[in-house]
């Protein structure tokens, strides 16, 4: 019962602020709102029994990605925006391709399994340390030069002209 | 609440995403949707490693590499759109057409 509780109500969080992230002619709101459907993901990998991914979500998504993107609309605005259209001509095309691509979906998920998960829950930390530097300890070497080539690439596109 | 409901929640937010990506004008609120986009892959990794592989944190694993990248993909897309705000004096991307002759 409260599992049901949790999810229906973290779904109508996560998909009415994702509508408003899409759908809302001002930016700022979206981008606020944004932040609350991170939010409300980070949640549903917390009923998940994901609690490593549920504090990365919300350390590096809600505090790092949404409050950047807050500084970049705050930075690139006018007050003309709030007049313009928000969306474009094709928005029937990009609803039917959005339809077409979800009954594709449907087809494939509509079978799975509807029963509930074992009761297993345990801390992940331990086994995605390990599994960190074990397994995926290449990749974990190579995300560390993606991370610094991003970071060197925001310097140099961010730099006035100098 | 099995995998198909969580299945559900993740191809929602995909479409919402999608539809997103498809028709704003603005260029934050393209990688906006794009953000949403990758959380619905997250909530369908995430899912599918607790009701398939609930023995395993590969899917947590691969998880945590998509929120590196997305983070990375965001502060050079941010520096890209205020590189491109501060020549062109405009977010709107049917303006960004200097290659078009």
């Amino acid at each position: 019962m409260l599992e049901q509780l949790v999810f229906y109500g973290l779904s109508v969080v996560i998909l009415a602020s994702a509508l408003g992230v899409v759908l809302l002619r001002h930016v700022l709101h979206s981008a606020l709102l944004l932040g609350l459907c991170l939010a409300g993901v980070a949640g549903l990998f917390a009923s998940l029994g994901a609690d490593f991914l549920f504090a990365s979500q919300i350390l590096i998504y809600v505090g790092g990605i949404a409050v950047l993107i807050l500084f970049v609309v705050l930075l690139s605005g006018r007050a003309s925006d709030f007049v313009l259209k928000q969306v474009n001509e094709q928005w029937m095309a990009a609803l039917l391709v959005s339809g077409i691509i979800f009954g594709g979906l449907y087809h494939i998920f509509g079978s799975t399994q509807r029963s509930p998960a074992q009761d297993n829950l345990a801390p992940t930390t331990f086994s995605l340390g390990k599994l960190l530097l074990g397994d995926f300890s290449i990749p974990f070497e190579l995300i560390s030069v993606i991370l610094l080539a991003s970071l060197l690439g925001a310097v140099l596109f961010s730099r006035g002209d100098s | 609440m099995g995998l198909y409901h969580y299945l559900s929640l993740g191809a929602l937010l995909f479409v919402i995403g999608l539809f997103g990506a498809l028709t704003r004008r603005n260029i934050i609120g393209i990688l906006m949707s794009v953000e949403l986009m990758f959380n619905a892959a997250n909530i369908n990794l995430v899912a599918f490693n607790r009701f398939l592989h609930f023995k395993e944190v590969w899917g947590q694993g691969i998880v945590l590499f998509i929120i590196a990248v997305a983070a990375a993909e965001v502060v050079v897309g941010l520096a890209l759109v205020l590189a491109i705000y501060r020549n062109l004096n405009t977010v709107y991307v049917e303006k960004f057409d200097l290659l078009k002759g």
